[in-house]
C-alpha cells in the first residue's frame, strides 16, 4: 500500500526493520560488551514476524544502558516496565525486570505544518523499532533496580506500578507511592509474588461450593 | 486551596480522583489518583487458560473491548507460535475497525457534554447503536464479544452482515459531516477547545503518551505502518494527523479534529476490507474451520515469552506474556499489560497547570481517559 | 418563659411552634383526621417516588457504559423517570454498576450515608452482586451487599439496557409494596433478581 501521490510506501519494511536492529544490536555490543549486556536481534513468532531488539543487561548497568539507548540511539518512548517473580528460579533468578522500549521517530512542529513521514523515506535512527531488556535479579528479600525515571518520564509509574504489584525497588526512585492498591495496604504487602493466592484458590467450579450457590436460598420463605 | 474532583464526578468519565489545587480560579498544582477498580487482572489471569483470558481482556476497557481482546490475543500468538489464517485476519480488521469508530464516538458523546453540548450526546449514541449492532452479530453481544480465539476468530461474517455493515457505514460517513456542522461552527466549543491544553509531540513520546493524542501534533506515528501486523498493509488508508495549531503544541481541537478523521479513516478501512476479503464477503464458513481458526497449542513452555504493541483507539497498548504456568503451562506464568490511560493521566495532570478551573474537564476528556484499562 | 435574673421576658418561638404543633397533633389524633392524611398522603408520596426514581450519575466500570445507553436515545430511561443527578444529596436511586474495590468501599458507603431517606439501592451487573468475574481477586469485594442494603439485583455481564429498565420497573412495584420504610429496616423483604421469574 503506498501514498497516492509519490508512491513511496506508507510502512517500515521488512527490510528495513532487520537492518536497524542489526545496527542497533552491533552498535550496543559494541559499546557494551565489557558490562555484560549481551544484545541480539529476535522475531516474533506470529503475524509479520518482526524483528526486534531484545537486550540481557546486569542491573548495575542499567541506568548507563538506558541513558545510551535515548540520546545515542534515539529510544524517546518507554512503553511499560514490569517485574516477575521466580521463587523456582534456582540460585541466579529470584526475580526479573522487563522494560519495553520503542524508538518513534517523532519530533515537535512548527504550528500549521504536519510531518508526513512515510516509513520508505526514513533511514538510520529515525525507523521505529521495538526494543526488550531483560534484567534478571539473584533472589533476595530486597531486589532493587536502579530507575530510570530521569531518562523517560514515562516510566516514572510503570515503576511505581511495579513496586506496588510486585514489590522490586527502584533506586533513585522520587516520590514512591502505592498507586493500585490502596493507600492503607500493609507494608510489605505485593500481591502479585507468588506466595501469595488468589481467594478461593484451588477451586473448581463443578465440585466445590465455595460460594454456596447449591444450598437453599435463605430468602425462600421470604415475601419478593 | 485543594479541591477533590471525584471519585463520584461528572467530569472523570470513570472512576478516579484528581486533587486540584488552586488559586484563585488557576491551577497551580494536581494530583491524580487512581485505582478505585483495580482489580488484580493480571494476577487472576495467571490461573486461567489462555482462552479464558479473552473475557478478562474484553473488560479491561469496556469502551472499546474488541481491540483489548485482539491486542492480548496478537501477544498470545506470538507466544503460543500460531499463524493465522488471511480471512481471520481481515476480519479481525473489520472488527478492530468498527470498534475504533465505536469508541470515538463514546469518546464524542461524552466529551461534548463536557463543553455544553447536549446534542452531540444523544447523536453519538444513536449511531455507536448501529456499530454495537454489527458487532453484535460478530460476537453475540452489545460490549463484550469474547470474539477472538488464539488462530483466529470465533465465527465468520454472518450472512448479509456484509451488506449492512456496508449500509451502516455509508450513512455513517454522511453523518460525519452533521457532527462536523454542528461542532465546528459552534462558538461555544471552539473558545472552549482552542487554546487550552497545549502538549508538545516529544514530550508527550517521552511520558509515554501515544495514538491520536501525539497524531494531533502534527507527527503521523502509528503503531499499524511502523510496526504492521494483521493486513494494514493490504488495505487503502492513511494515518490520520492534524497540524497543530500553535508553537506550544496541540490543543484539545486538535486532538478532537484527529479522532474525526481517525473515524472517517476508519470507515474506509471497513469499506476497503469488505472487498479484498479472502473468499468474499458473503461466504460464510463454519467455525471452526480451517480458513478462519488454525488449531493453536494451548499450553506454552516456561522460558517462552511474547509481546505485541497494538494500536489501541487511546494510544498504543501492549501485552507481555511469559509462559510457563500452572497445568505445566495452560496458563501463563506473568501477564503483564500496558494501559496508555494509565501513562497519559500523569501527564495530563501536569498539562493542567496554568489553566482555570473551568477548562480542566475540556483538557482531560480530550485526551481520553477509560479507567478501566487503567487500574487493571 | 421568664429567665431568672433578667427583668424582661423573652418571648422563644421555637417554644412557641412546639406548643402549638402539640396541641394540633393531639386535635387531629383526637378527631382521625390524622390518619386520614396520612394514609392520603402516603399514597401521594408514595405515587411520587415511584414516578420520579433518580439514580446518581456514578459510572463504575463497564455496566456504567450500559447504563450510559439506557440514557441514549434508543433505549431511553428518560421516560420511565430516570434521570441521573450528580449529587447523591438530590437522588434516591444508587445505581452500583461495577466492582467493589478495597478503596472504594468507603466512598460509596458515604455515597449512600449521603443521600436521604428513602432511598433505593440496585446491584446492577455481576460485578456489584457478588463480585462477577474478579470474585478470586484480592482487591475486591464479593458484592456490594456486604456494605449497602441492596434491593434489586440484576444479572449479566453487562446488563441489556432492557434489563436496567426492567430493574427500575420492578423497583417502582417494590416501592408501592414497602413505601417508606427506611433501608436499614427491609430485612423482611427479599431482595428482587431480575429474570428469575
Amino acid at each position: 500500500m503506498s501514498d497516492k501521490a509519490t508512491g513511496a510506501s506508507w510502512m517500515v519494511s521488512a527490510d528495513q526493520n532487520e537492518s536497524a536492529a542489526k545496527a542497533a544490536v552491533s552498535a550496543i555490543n559494541s559499546h557494551f560488551s565489557k558490562a555484560g549486556v549481551v544484545a541480539s536481534v529476535l522475531k516474533h513468532s506470529s503475524g509479520s514476524k518482526r524483528s526486534y531488539v531484545s537486550i540481557e543487561c546486569p542491573p548495575e548497568h542499567w541506568l548507563a544502558l538506558a541513558k545510551w539507548l535515548r540520546f545515542d540511539n534515539g529510544v524517546n518512548h518507554c512503553s511499560m516496565i514490569t517485574g516477575i517473580h521466580h521463587p523456582d528460579g534456582g540460585a541466579d533468578k529470584g526475580w526479573e525486570v522487563v522494560a519495553h522500549l520503542m524508538r518513534m521517530p517523532v519530533k515537535n512542529q512548527e504550528p500549521g505544518v504536519a510531518h508526513v513521514m512515510r516509513g520508505g523515506e526514513l533511514e538510520g535512527n529515525d525507523i521505529p523499532m521495538e526494543y526488550e531488556v531483560g534484567i534478571i535479579l539473584p533472589p533476595s528479600t530486597t531486589p532493587t533496580v536502579p530507575s530510570v525515571q530521569s531518562v523517560w518520564v514515562g516510566a516514572d509509574w510503570n515503576e511505581k506500578e511495579t513496586w506496588d504489584l510486585v514489590g522490586i525497588n527502584f533506586e533513585g526512585h522520587k516520590d514512591m507511592v502505592r498507586v493500585l492498591n490502596p493507600h492503607d495496604s500493609p507494608v510489605g504487602f505485593h500481591p502479585l509474588q507468588k506466595q501469595h493466592r488468589l481467594r478461593y484458590d484451588g477451586f473448581n467450579e463443578m465440585y466445590d461450593d465455595a460460594q454456596g450457590f447449591g444450598r437453599k436460598p435463605i430468602d425462600a420463605d421470604k415475601v419478593k | 486551596m485543594w479541591i477533590t474532583m471525584g471519585p463520584q464526578h461528572p467530569m472523570t468519565h470513570g472512576l478516579w480522583t484528581l486533587r486540584v489545587k488552586i488559586d484563585g480560579e488557576t491551577v497551580v498544582d494536581t494530583e491524580p489518583e487512581l485505582g478505585y477498580i483495580h482489580r488484580g487482572v493480571e494476577k487472576i489471569c495467571e490461573s486461567r487458560d489462555f482462552t479464558q483470558i479473552t473475557p478478562y481482556c474484553d473488560r479491561l476497557c469496556y469502551a472499546s473491548a474488541m481491540t483489548w481482546a485482539h491486542s492480548y490475543i496478537y501477544a498470545a500468538e506470538n507466544l503460543l507460535e500460531v499463524e493465522v489464517p488471511e480471512r481471520a485476519e481481515y476480519i479481525r480488521l473489520i472488527a478492530n475497525e468498527m470498534q475504533r469508530i465505536a469508541s470515538h464516538l463514546m469518546w464524542l458523546g461524552a466529551y461534548t457534554p463536557d463543553t455544553g453540548n447536549l446534542t452531540v450526546f444523544v447523536w453519538c449514541l444513536r449511531d455507536r447503536e448501529m456499530f454495537l449492532d454489527l458487532m453484535q452479530e460478530l460476537g453475540g453481544s452489545r460490549m463484550h464479544y469474547n470474539f477472538p480465539r488464539v488462530g483466529g476468530v470465533k465465527r465468520d461474517l454472518p450472512i448479509g452482515f456484509a451488506d449492512r455493515a456496508r449500509a451502516k457505514t455509508k450513512m455513517f460517513l454522511e453523518r460525519m459531516q452533521e457532527y462536523e456542522m454542528l461542532l465546528d461552527e459552534s462558538t461555544i466549543f471552539l473558545i472552549r477547545t482552542q487554546g487550552v491544553g497545549y502538549a508538545k509531540a516529544e514530550e508527550m513520546v517521552n511520558a509515554g503518551v501515544t495514538g491520536p493524542n501525539v497524531r494531533a501534533a502534527g507527527v503521523n506515528y502509528d503503531v499499524r505502518w511502523a510496526h504492521p501486523y494483521s493486513v494494514y498493509d493490504e488495505i487503502d488508508w492513511e494515518p490520520s494527523v492534524e497540524k497543530q495549531a500553535s508553537i506550544k503544541g496541540a490543543d484539545c481541537y486538535d486532538r478532537y479534529r484527529v479522532r474525526m478523521e481517525e473515524m472517517r479513516q476508519s470507515a474506509l478501512m471497513i469499506l476497503d476490507a469488505l472487498d479484498k476479503i479472502p473468499g468474499g464477503a458473503d461466504t460464510h464458513y463454519s467455525p471452526g474451520d480451517e480458513m478462519i481458526l488454525s488449531k493453536a497449542p494451548n499450553r506454552a513452555p516456561e522460558g517462552a515469552s511474547g509481546f505485541h504493541h497494538f494500536e489501541d483507539p487511546r494510544g498504543e497498548s501492549m501485552f507481555y506474556l511469559q509462559g510457563g504456568g500452572e497445568g505445566r503451562g495452560k496458563s501463563p506464568y506473568r501477564m503483564s499489560i500496558r494501559s496508555p490511560m494509565f501513562i497519559t493521566i500523569p501527564f495530563v495532570a501536569k498539562t493542567m497547570i496554568g489553566y482555570k478551573i473551568a477548562d480542566i474537564p475540556a483538557i482531560m476528556g480530550s485526551f481520553d481517559p477509560c479507567i478501566g484499562e487503567t487500574d487493571r | 418563659m421568664t429567665d431568672e435574673g433578667e427583668n424582661f421576658t423573652t418571648f422563644n418561638s421555637r417554644t412557641l411552634v412546639e406548643m402549638v404543633g402539640d396541641v394540633t397533633d393531639e386535635a387531629l389524633k383526637a378527631t382521625k383526621i390524622k390518619d386520614l392524611v396520612g394514609v392520603l398522603g402516603g399514597r401521594f408520596f408514595n405515587w411520587a417516588q415511584r414516578k420520579s426514581m433518580f439514580p446518581l450519575h456514578l459510572g463504575i466500570k463497564c455496566c456504567a457504559l450500559e447504563m450510559a445507553a439506557a440514557g441514549g436515545p434508543r433505549f431511553d430511561a428518560e421516560r420511565f423517570s430516570a434521570i441521573f443527578r450528580s449529587s447523591p444529596r438530590q437522588c434516591d436511586v444508587l445505581l452500583v454498576n461495577g466492582p467493589i474495590s478495597k478503596k472504594f468501599a468507603d466512598p460509596i458507603v458515604r455515597l449512600w450515608e449521603q443521600m436521604p431517606e428513602p432511598k433505593w439501592c440496585i446491584a446492577m451487573g455481576e460485578c456489584a452482586i457478588s463480585g462477577g468475574p474478579y470474585f478470586q481477586s484480592y482487591n475486591i469485594l464479593e458484592g456490594v451487599d456486604t456494605l449497602i442494603p441492596v434491593d434489586i439485583y440484576i444479572p449479566g455481564c453487562p446488563p441489556r439496557p432492557e434489563a436496567l429498565i426492567d430493574g427500575f420497573a420492578k423497583l417502582r412495584e417494590k416501592i408501592i409494596r414497602i413505601g417508606g420504610v427506611p433501608s436499614n429496616q427491609r430485612e423482611h423483604d427479599a431482595p428482587i433478581i431480575i429474570g428469575e421469574d
